[in-house]
């Protein structure tokens, strides 16, 4: 009896310690991010300071570079920004600009590792080092930048929230739609933004908020909702796959009115500059190149411009020209060779050459008018 | 001499003495839980402050900022804080959780009874019912009875109405309620007086039970006293009270007691099966009363529904209620299910803050706090019951 009590309190106590001992392996392996320094706890705090100020040799550029992938947070389910093609694979205007940035650290546009998230965990996501960075047409605000511990980068599309509605309604202004059910996502900005502007006009409505853009289509063709409001880039994206037998696009209108403004563009966490430069680069360098002239057909050929050849790590005087980014001296050839200039990225996905046929409009290039303005490269 | 014996003896080296060796490793492993513990909360402060979040108490505040969104189907303003919305969202996990386990319960014991009826039909239809339900998870039939029932009634415009009193569409089916109109006071008075009538006719019959051994009829008999002092006083105070029938809108109704989809999807659904596992506990519970039981009661002349009622339910009851009580936890956790088709519970709640900024750490921590202050509850209300019925064993 004794013995058979000792035996069973032994297990217990060898088990707990295993449980104990893996634990502290997860934690240590948390404790890589700051340096990879592998001692126990005791150093993990000056680790943790180091890390949080330089971003250090060991900082998440470091580490996706020896990993081989980048992690990225997307969306899989918006028609022309992020969703899964005919052929399986994710494609989308923020999809391409996870192959960019994978293109200017790794140099191999394919390696990207895609996780698709909801609106509510995405910034969860992020924080908690699931995913290197957020491409998922995210819209930067304050408290946003200032809570969630997020940094937002170089806009890649500057939107507005609209409204959707069935053109058999009769709906043409956001007054007429007092009393209605307004279908939206929930944990977004335009949920805030729906609410505070009918606030603002006094218009009396139901808000019907869902996690996920299949439930809410559901509700919306059974006119559970009469009208659905999001980013007008997103309802675009979905008003050109609308289902035939719900009378395909020409069954749905989007209003005129522009509720808000929406800069979507990429997130990395706080804390770690090196990273988050050589992310906002990669995606300068799309908006550069299509001020240069330069795209995926044309950039290989190099130039005799010295501007040009500077931004594409061309030796100038025997040596590439190095801004210090981290990244490879040619990152920008890798980046547009392999997915394209900004122009070429936006025509591709949302623009003239895809279903939603967006007009450049805001994004336009600085010289034309837009918005799109690259910081000089020297 | 046998002590003295003993005495002189060596005594075992410490390390040996059962008594010292079970309390050590008891310490040691109470020491060692505590510490694991304090060594997942210091980590998850450590990792916290490493990524800047704020830590500690006072990283609750985030419940006191204006929450910015709107809840359907509440009085909540967007300006009133997030702590607020998370009171709305408790309160929409008790209207879905109370209905519900009343729902489930009524349900679980007719439909537990029936397996066990003698009629082919009736059992096999209950065995049908349960095994059916039972073996679909509750997310299956969340989602079947909101995207496949719920929304797909007729839109608002093409509204079925029925009689003038109830009106079916996916914004919502609507049922008659009552208005008041005023005097509300006078008819309260009213309603203590029928209740204290009820009770007393209650007590007479039962006492005229027990001196002359007629069938006393209680229940039937206050209920009639109950209702006939409500109608006198309902038109002696002047009728307070109208029947309010819903009117259909353009866009949404008016009037009535609107039940909306997904609080009528969540709560049908839960029922539907929660009353499946009810109704296999109430089943076994039926069958773990001895058969000399309701042989027994049989030989006294006692009619089916007698046996039943007076004889094999009051003992089944006592086996249930731990089990059943297990139900109603699942059915309250369940709840949290809501959040896959828009309805605001406190999960639901508690997510739509996270990603509006509040943090994430702290508030999935206090909504496992709400849940686990629903479960006990429940827990204690149940054991409570359970410790009243318990058999007291002849000491």
């Amino acid at each position: 009896m004794l013995n058979v009590r000792v035996f069973r309190t032994w297990t217990l106590c060898v088990l707990f310690s295993i449980v104990v001992v893996l634990g502290a392996g997860c934690s240590l392996g948390d404790d890589d991010d700051n340096g990879g320094d592998d001692a126990a706890n005791t150093g993990a705090t000056e680790n943790g300071e180091a890390a949080g100020q330089a971003g250090g040799d060991g900082g998440l550029l470091q580490q996706v570079q020896d990993r081989g992938t980048l992690r990225c947070g997307v969306n899989d389910a918006v028609p022309g920004f992020g969703f899964v093609g005919e052929d399986g694979e994710p494609q989308g205007f923020d999809i391409d600009f996870c192959k960019a940035v994978a293109a200017a650290v790794l140099g191999d546009a394919e390696a990207v590792e895609y996780t698709p998230l909801t609106a509510e965990q995405r910034f969860t996501a992020l924080q908690s080092g699931e995913i290197d960075v957020l491409i998922r047409n995210t819209t930067y605000t304050s408290s946003r930048d200032g809570t969630e511990g997020a940094r937002f980068l170089h806009t890649t599309f500057y939107d507005g929230q609209g409204m959707m509605v069935r053109a058999d309604s009769g709906y043409e202004s956001l007054e007429d739609l007092a009393g209605e059910t307004i279908c939206v996502l929930s944990g977004t900005t335009t949920e805030l933004n729906l609410e505070s502007q009918f606030q603002a006009l006094g218009v009396d409505y139901t808000p019907l908020a869902f996690e996920d853009n299949e439930p809410l289509q559901a509700a919306f063709v059974e006119e559970r909702c009469g009208a659905w409001t999001s980013d007008k880039s997103q309802l675009a994206g979905i008003r050109s796959s609308w289902p035939e037998d719900q009378g395909g696009p020409d069954g749905l209108v989007i209003l005129d009115e522009t509720m808000s403004k929406e800069p979507l563009g990429p997130v990395v966490s706080d804390g770690d500059d090196q990273w988050a430069d050589a992310v906002n680069w990669a995606v300068i360098a799309t908006i550069q190149a299509e001020e240069f002239g330069l795209d995926s057909t044309n950039v290989e050929q190099g130039s005799d411009d010295p501007e040009i050849q500077r931004f594409l790590g061309q030796p100038v005087e025997g040596e590439p020209f190095d801004p210090g980014l981290g990244l490879p001296t040619d990152f920008a050839v890798a980046v547009v060779s392999q997915v394209g200039n900004y122009g070429e990225i936006f025509d591709r996905n949302v623009g003239a050459d895809s279903a939603l046929e967006l007009p450049r409009d805001l994004n336009a290039l600085w010289t034309d008018g837009g918005l799109q303005y690259a910081p000089p490269y020297r | 001499m046998t002590a003295a014996t003993a005495s002189t003896t060596r005594r075992p080296p410490f390390w040996r003495n059962v008594r010292v060796l079970r309390v050590a490793f008891q310490a040691v492993f109470v020491v060692a839980v505590a510490g694991f513990l304090l060594f997942l909360l210091d980590n998850v402060v450590y990792n916290l402050e490493r990524r800047g979040f704020p830590t500690g108490l006072d990283s609750f505040d985030y419940l006191k900022q204006p929450a910015g969104f709107a809840i359907p189907d509440s009085d909540f303003r967007s300006t009133q804080s997030l702590g607020d919305a998370l009171l709305v969202g408790v309160q929409n996990t008790i209207k879905v959780a109370l209905l519900g386990i009343v729902l489930a319960t009524v349900l679980g014991v007719l439909i537990g009874v029936a397996r066990l009826s003698t009629n082919w039909l009736v059992r096999k239809a209950a065995a049908v019912y349960v095994e059916t339900f039972r073996n679909i998870p509750v997310l299956v039939i969340i989602l079947f009875w909101y995207l496949g029932v719920m929304i797909r009634l007729p839109p608002i415009r093409e509204a079925v109405e029925a009689l003038d009193l109830v009106a079916v569409s996916n914004r919502g089916i609507v049922i008659p309620w009552f208005d008041q109109v005023g005097g509300g006071a006078a008819f309260g008075v009213v309603a203590l007086v029928a209740l204290a009538a009820a009770a007393g006719v209650w007590v007479w019959r039962t006492r005229r039970f027990d001196r002359t051994g007629e069938p006393h009829r209680r229940g039937l008999w206050a209920g009639a006293v109950l209702l006939a002092v409500l109608a006198v006083g309902f038109v002696a105070t002047g009728r307070p009270w109208t029947l309010d029938t819903p009117e259909v809108g353009e866009l949404s109704t008016s009037g009535g007691f609107r039940l909306a989809p997904e609080y009528a999807a969540l709560l049908i659904a839960l029922s539907l099966y929660t009353a499946s596992h009810i109704a296999e506990i109430v089943r076994g519970s039926i069958l773990a009363v001895p058969r000399g039981q309701a042989e027994a009661a049989g030989a006294l002349g006692l009619s089916g529904f007698q046996r039943m009622r007076f004889v094999v339910l009051p003992q089944a009851f006592r086996i249930s209620v731990p089990p059943i009580s297990n139900q109603y936890l699942n059915l309250v956790k369940n709840s949290s299910l809501g959040v896959a088709i828009s309805y605001y519970e406190a999960t639901k709640v508690t997510q739509v803050s996270i990603a509006q900024s509040a943090p994430a750490v702290q508030a999935i921590a206090l909504l496992m706090a709400i849940y686990l202050a629903f479960s006990l509850t429940i827990a204690a209300v149940t054991n409570l019951v359970n410790r009243r019925l318990t058999l007291r064993g002849r000491a």
